[in-house]
């Protein structure tokens, strides 16, 4: 008892301090909260970061995107909710940003945002359509409609701004691995990047990289970047690998989907929801939908795609004198979501190790790039308007 | 005097624990996906004679294409669907006799089958499958299709296939191919 008596004042110190460090641990940490307040006219949802704020705005159908420029990790403290017009939020992670969806029950919103100082605060409300809003809804019916008749003639018409060039895997993702130890992470971003600097240089749009150093990018968060920087072309670089010993060339592929798959859930779903189909979209319905119509959202760009598989493709085996392994189609993750014309291109097979020497080399990846090139402009000569 | 002290010292340690607590349950929690839904095992009847066997197709790559090559091999057949399609593909996971390439790291392991009733396989691996993958989008696309094409076509009652790791649902083997829905199978793979 003695000795309990003498160690109190030691155990109390222990325990502030630990309740101290506890408690500094969590205010280091940045973090942004977020909360929903239901009002007669508006639901508010105010972002408040424990950083300065910068961010910009993007409106879609159904949903809100806030994309908040930061590169540290923060925390986010979110008020549990139950809202009239917000269903939900979701976070995407870049590079030096956050995106973050706000999903909305209603199709016809518009909004409202102002900013507060001290502390910052964003806050945006949302209230019930008035008719300026509702033209979203319209090409939101588009989408729909060209998803399920299979006709998507606008973007072949559509003027090339903003190309999104996905360097494959990254980071703790090496991808496949040569016999020399060549990783295809690092061909994919080396090419990746010369293919950059080229179209840059010689044409009049945006280059947008999904990575331009080694580090890890979710399949998701690839396509999501692409839509988000409103991606006109998207093409991914990759290096191939095989158990067969002696492939050997380059192959480039566009999305395959159970077609008839996608479809039928489509149409199980129009036919359990007439009212859907009678009414227009709305309420609980809506987010089935939009849910199906971002998953298929490459679907509508199948044939485009295949276009721009077929031009970088004959350009690679002109070029490298490689064997014409064609096109072929797959159900690659990463172009499953990307909302333009995608491509996925195996330059080479790091597997085969004639070919792994290769592609270590400037020259050889020089000629890739050329290739890649002139695919391009023949695309874009031959299926866009310019 | 001490009593008041280990009071404190209670509190203290309350507040501690409450502290703690909240430190960890706050913040934004990470979603667990669950596993996709899995329906037992079908039940069939079992009318058929022992000792019987029947010839299955199983599908390998070869060095001279890029397609899929069938090799016969004997099971039995005195069991239900489900038991037959899991030695058909513990029959692929041991590789070819006939010198065909396998698309499986040599160490994969089956750990389990089910077909449901809309049939669906869902066929559950080892990680080695993904652990020891050649990781291209060429090995992918032809370990994922030897055992669906093996898969469906052998067993009627089979139409698609879904593929987990460990009991659970994956993105892809390494990066390319879309593991997150089920596959039907690609007959334009098989040579002739």
């Amino acid at each position: 008892m003695v000795n309990l008596k003498k160690r109190i004042p030691f155990i109390t110190g222990a325990v502030l301090f630990l309740l101290l460090s506890v408690v500094s641990v969590s205010q280091i940490q940045p973090f942004l909260k977020l909360t929903t307040r239901d009002y007669e006219e508006f639901s508010r949802v105010t972002i408040q970061p424990s950083f300065p704020l910068s961010f910009e705005i993007e409106k879609g159908s159904s949903f809100l995107l806030v994309k908040i420029s930061i590169d540290i990790p923060f925390r986010i403290q979110k008020d549990p909710f139950d809202s009239r017009i917000i269903r939900s939020y979701g976070w995407t992670k870049g590079r030096d940003y956050y995106i973050l969806t706000i999903k909305t029950k209603i199709r016809d919103f518009s909004y409202d945002y102002f900013v507060l100082d001290d502390p910052t605060q964003l806050v945006i409300d949302f209230s019930e359509a008035d008719d300026e809003s509702r033209r979203g809804d319209r090409e939101d019916q588009s989408l729909l409609d060209s998803a399920l008749s299979r006709e998507s003639d606008q973007s072949s018409t559509q003027e090339i701004q903003t190309i999104v060039i996905d360097p494959g895997h990254g980071g703790m993702e090496p991808g496949a691995q040569g016999k020399y130890g060549t990783l295809e992470k690092d061909i994919a971003l080396a090419i990746g990047l010369k293919f950059k600097a080229v179209i840059e240089k010689n044409l009049p749009v945006r280059v947008v990289m999904t990575r331009d150093t080694d580090e890890s990018v979710s399949l998701e968060n690839r396509a999501a970047i692409a839509n988000f920087e409103k991606a006109d072309l998207f093409i991914s670089i990759h290096a191939n690998s095989s158990y067969r010993k002696d492939a050997r060339g380059s192959e480039s592929f566009f999305l395959s989907r159970e077609a008839s798959d996608d479809e039928a859930r489509m149409l199980a779903y129009l036919e359990n929801n007439p009212a859907v189909v009678e009414k227009g979209i709305g309420g609980d319905s809506e987010d089935e939908i939009t849910m199906i119509l971002w998953d298929m959202a490459q679907s509508a760009y199948l044939k485009e795609s295949s276009l721009l598989a077929e031009t970088l493709q004959e350009e690679l085996n002109f070029l490298l004198k490689t064997r014409n392994r064609g096109i072929k189609q797959a159900p690659f993750r990463v172009l499953t979501g990307v909302a333009c014309p995608a491509v996925l291109v195996e330059v080479a097979f790091i597997s085969n190790p004639d070919e792994e020497r290769k592609l270590q080399t400037e020259w050889f990846q020089n000629n890739v790039v050329e290739a890649l090139y002139r695919g391009l402009e023949n695309y874009i000569n031959s299926y866009t308007r310019q | 005097m001490d009593r008041k002290r280990v009071a404190i010292l209670g509190i203290l340690f309350v507040v501690l624990v409450v502290l703690v607590i909240v430190f960890f349950k706050s913040g934004l929690k990470e979603k667990i996906i669950p596993a996709a839904p899995i329906s037992p095992p079908e039940v069939e009847p079992l009318r058929l004679q022992p000792g019987q066997t029947r010839i299955v197709i199983l599908f390998f790559l070869s060095e001279n294409d890029t397609l899929l090559h069938p090799e016969e091999r004997e099971i039995p057949a005195d069991t239900s669907v489900v038991h037959q399609a899991k030695q058909t593909i513990q029959e692929l996971i041991k590789g070819s006799r006939r010198g065909f390439i396998s698309p499986f790291p040599p160490e994969t392991k089956l750990r389990e089958l089910y077909v449901t009733d809309e049939g669906v396989a869902y066929v559950d691996f080892s990680k080695d499958i993904v652990e020891k993958h050649l990781s291209g989008s060429s090995a992918e696309i032809s370990t994922i299709f030897s055992v669906v094409n093996s898969l469906a076509y052998n067993f009627n009652s089979i139409e698609k296939v879904f593929i987990l790791i460990e009991g659970r649902e994956r993105e892809t083997l390494g990066g390319h191919i879309n593991l997150s829905r089920p596959f039907l199978p690609l007959y334009d793979l098989i040579a002739q």
